[in-house]
């Protein structure tokens, strides 16, 4: 199994994976129930963290791919661009849902049918695009290829990186900055689960959570950038696949404490179960190894 | 000053950091300081953050053993930046975003203790301290990381 074998497996995932999350949430709200609803909302977040690397080993496919058949440039760009522009409302649907996990407002409502309207739209034209490349046969008889020129968002995200030189610099440093939040909350939450920090509700430090998942976005953000403006140095480095790995594990555990806060956890002195303290644990170790992979990535990668 | 540097620069450690190329050097070095990093000024932050009134709920005295480790997060940098900056002692002394660095960080170190002495010992509810203590990690992160960039620009 190569990486395009493994973006043909995931390519599926942001569109068939939301159309369930959508129809769950669809659902929750015509039956009324709160559980249904609450379940949309994991399926949902799930999703938008499988569309990170289902978009990553695109450029990835694209390489491995280039040098043994034909293809249409100008269709693999537009396929870019759509995934691109369809990750966006993905991603922001996904955030959405962890925050209504978190502390559930109305307004969620309105944003997350909004959002996934858009991204399911947006995701089944990035599809079709992108089945064009290698299935010229879905094109209608007569019919020219689809490849639309505009609004072109990756190649958009690159030239804002490579045009101008301080981005790059700026990028960096809001990573780390992001990585400050998220890896302090985190910690700061686990080890109250594992009893250092004694005597505080999860309650209480969990409001400290959306912090964490504001470090997160940043990081995605900027870490998309700079993968837009240098694809091929990260597609050909193995260990960068091994943190986006850990990211998404680590993006899953943060899910964990939205979900089990109420369960006997909620009080001061509360003895978490072995299931959490393991899950602790794991959360921790998970981030310590983005942050291993990610420094390690120029050592590793380049032989 | 100078020969002193250079001294350092040419002895068998900051040779060995700098040049002996294995994974368990410098790259190992640079996670250490970047884990330090994290667990210092990521939990800093989050007390600076209940400070300025996130997650209210939660004691004081229940965060004053994440302390222990924030100081553990200092020590290990004090480590490995020193084995970092000996490997490059010319190139990283000549370099003005490297005492900005260092001024942030010893302020945003003192501002830390401020709070432990003030706010977890003391009736101040610390509200300024957090913000100082913020500006001067932001500060400190952002002259860090540009270190690379400004010495490039010297050259």
């Amino acid at each position: 199994m190569n990486l395009a074998h493994l973006h043909l497996l995931l390519n599926h995932v942001p569109t068939v994976g939301l159309g369930v999350g959508f129809g769950l949430f669809v659902a929750s709200l015509v039956v009324r129930s709160e559980d249904l609803r609450r379940g949309s909302f994991v399926v949902v977040f799930v999703i938008a963290l499988a569309a990170i690397p289902a978009y990553l080993t695109g450029n990835a496919a694209q390489f491995a791919v280039q040098d043994r058949f034909e293809l249409s440039e100008e269709l693999v760009a537009a396929h870019q661009d759509a995934a691109m522009l369809a990750l966006i409302p993905m991603e922001l649907a996904g955030l959405v849902a962890w925050t209504a996990l978190w502390r559930f407002r109305r307004w969620h409502l309105a944003a997350l049918l909004l959002l996934l309207v858009v991204a399911l739209g947006l995701m089944a034209r990035a599809a079709t695009i992108g089945g064009e490349i290698r299935h010229p046969e879905i094109v209608a008889e007569g019919a020219a290829a689809s490849a639309p020129a505009w609004p072109r968002a990756a190649a958009f995200g690159a030239a804002l990186v490579i045009d101008h030189p301080w981005v790059w610099p700026i990028c960096e440093i809001l990573h780390f900055v992001g990585l400050c939040l998220l890896f302090g909350v985190v910690l700061l939450v686990n080890l109250r689960t594992l009893g250092v920090v004694g005597n505080v509700p999860a309650t209480h430090v969990n409001r400290l959570l959306p912090w964490a998942m504001g470090g997160f976005g940043v990081n995605l953000v900027t870490g998309m950038l700079f993968f837009l403006a240098s694809p091929d140095q990260y597609t050909q480095n193995p260990a960068f696949f091994w943190k986006i790995g850990l990211v998404l594990v680590g993006g899953v555990t943060l899910l964990y404490p939205t979900l089990v806060a109420e369960d006997g956890d909620g009080q001061p002195d509360a003895r978490a179960s072995i299931v959490a303290r393991l899950a602790a644990v794991g959360s921790i170790a998970v981030w310590t190894g983005v942050i291993f992979l990610g420094r390690f990535l120029p050592y590793l990668g380049a032989e | 000053m100078g020969p002193v540097l250079a001294q350092l620069e040419q002895s068998g450690l900051a040779t060995w950091v700098r040049e002996s190329g294995v994974l368990y050097g410098y790259p190992l070095i640079l996670f250490l300081h970047t884990l330090g990093l994290s667990t210092l000024v990521g939990l800093n932050t989050a007390i600076d953050l209940r400070l300025l009134g996130v997650g209210a709920g939660i004691p004081l005295a229940s965060l004053e053993r994440t302390f222990r480790l924030m100081w553990a997060g200092l020590a290990l940098n004090a480590a490995t930046g020193g084995l970092l900056f000996i490997a490059d002692a010319t190139r990283h002394a000549s370099n003005p975003a490297f005492y900005v660095k260092l001024a942030c960080v010893a302020l945003a170190v003192v501002t830390l203790t401020r709070i432990w002495s003030r706010v977890f010992h003391g009736p101040d509810r610390g509200r300024r301290l957090a913000a100082a203590s913020l500006a001067c990690w932001g500060v400190a992160l952002g002259a860090g990381r540009l270190m690379a960039y400004v010495s490039e620009f010297i050259q």
